[in-house]
């Protein structure tokens, strides 16, 4: 396994390197020919957070931006626990920071699992208003750091046991002032996983908002772990619940967008809050009832 | 002694009160000093552009609504809580601004006024929003 493993961390490399080549390219062929500055298209998304996934939205440069995002849990158990809100619930603190108009550094720590994380994105294309670029493209990658105790981890522990990587590739277009949708393929390696749950996995995850207010917005997304057989590590026809490759994580729910703020509430299906919890180890299924209360608020300061 | 505190307490709360309400009452707006450059700027965009009325409306009431209100008469839930006036742009004497002191004043600012133009980093919005409130007049 360890070659197919080397394989696609090279694989990875090789897309981002090509991605920031391509940016290069541009930038020297506007130098050339000096042509009439396209004017770039307005943000597809009101905020970089859609839910516990990112967007293409990137703030300005020197703008910080502060992320609370709560996760309460399950409403099966109805009003024994208020539908979710007295159960245990995750929660998660962030801070971002745009040190350029298209690159963004962020930090967070998120209660389950005692996690922290490191965040990069990067804008390598934007759409332009005259369609001669027809969408943004960013570049997303998320490292978690696993703080739980080292027995956790078995008997040969390693600080490398607790990270975790999720390296996303993020392609959004504004079709007009009401519509924007993202199609964003990702790939997930954990250094240490559970027992029967693999260490790599490629998803898909879908994004869509449709603005019906100056403010606010109906938003929705899909995270779609692929079961790719010639990556997993163990049979698929396993018969415990628990051993079943993880599902889609589905998220619906209003977005409420001011200058310096966005607010979403919505219903989702995974308690992880990083993406990479979400990818490899959702279990909860939105359609079969498995529904979590979310709530995130995001708040600007600009330098 | 007991009267002395009970009468120390009562001017205290009474000083408290006056400058409560002395630092709450809004002043008068001071002459907006507007560079040369500014007044004599033109629109990228005309008069009856369809931005106006989708980019200028949507982008005035994301950010600018929540102090100057829905119709910019000055009444947003935020200007209360403001030390200055935040005008009225329905006003004779707001729309007989140049198009570029409607500019500085609502994208470059002052003290209390933030600066916008990392918000709306587009020139073609923001006069798209310019154009919108002078749609406000009266």
């Amino acid at each position: 396994m360890k070659p197919m493993k080397n394989i696609l961390r090279i694989f990875a490399t090789v897309v981002i390197g090509l991605l920031l080549a391509q940016n290069v390219a541009f930038a020297q062929e506007e130098e050339v020919t000096e042509k009439p500055k396209e004017r770039p298209a307005r943000a597809a998304f009101e905020s970089g957070l859609l839910f516990d996934g990112a967007t293409t939205t990137l703030q300005p440069s020197k703008t910080l931006e502060m992320v609370i995002q709560h996760r309460f849990g399950s409403v099966e158990n109805g009003i024994t626990d208020l539908y979710g809100i007295w159960a245990p619930s995750n929660i998660r603190m962030g801070l971002n920071y745009s040190i350029l108009d298209n690159l963004m550094v962020g930090i967070g720590a998120t209660k389950f699992n005692k996690m922290q994380d490191i965040q990069l994105k990067y804008n390598v294309l934007q759409q332009t208003r005259s369609n001669k670029i027809p969408v943004t493209i960013s570049v997303y990658e998320v490292i978690g750091i696993d703080g739980s105790a080292d027995s956790k981890f078995g008997n040969n522990y390693k600080f490398t046991n607790r990270l975790s990587y999720f390296t996303q590739i993020l392609i959004s277009r504004r079709f007009n002032d009401k519509i924007s949708l993202q199609v964003a393929p990702s790939f997930t390696h954990y250094n240490s996983t559970d027992s029967l749950v693999d260490h790599d996995r490629f998803a898909i995850s879908l994004a869509g908002r449709y603005k019906f207010s100056p403010q606010s917005s109906l938003i929705i997304s899909g995270d779609f772990p692929l079961q790719i057989q010639g990556i997993s590590e163990y049979r698929k026809d396993v018969n415990d619940e628990q051993d079943l490759p993880p599902v889609a994580n589905i998220c619906i729910g209003l977005e409420v967008a001011t200058s310096t703020h966005a607010f979403h509430v919505y219903l989702g299906s995974s308690q992880g809050i990083i993406p990479q919890e979400n990818i490899l180890y959702n279990k909860n299924k939105f359609f079969k009832g498995n529904i979590i209360l979310g709530l995130n608020i995001t708040r600007l300061w600009n330098f | 002694m007991k009267n002395s505190l009970k009468l120390l307490s009562i001017v205290l709360a009474a000083l408290a009160f006056v400058t409560l309400n002395l630092a709450m009452t809004q002043k008068a707006n001071e002459p907006w000093v507007i560079p040369a450059k500014y007044k004599a700027m033109k629109s990228t965009i005309k008069a009856g552009d369809p931005s106006i009325n989708t980019v200028g409306k949507e982008l005035y009431n994301q950010h600018c609504r929540s102090c100057h209100g829905t119709k910019g008469l000055g009444d947003g839930p935020k200007a209360k809580n403001l030390k200055t006036s935040t005008g009225d742009f329905s006003s004779k004497a707001f729309q007989d601004q140049a198009d570029g002191e409607i500019y500085y004043q609502s994208f470059v600012g002052r003290d209390e006024m933030p600066n916008f133009e990392k918000k709306i980093a587009d020139e073609g919005d923001r006069w798209a929003v310019v154009y919108y409130m002078r749609a406000m007049k009266k």
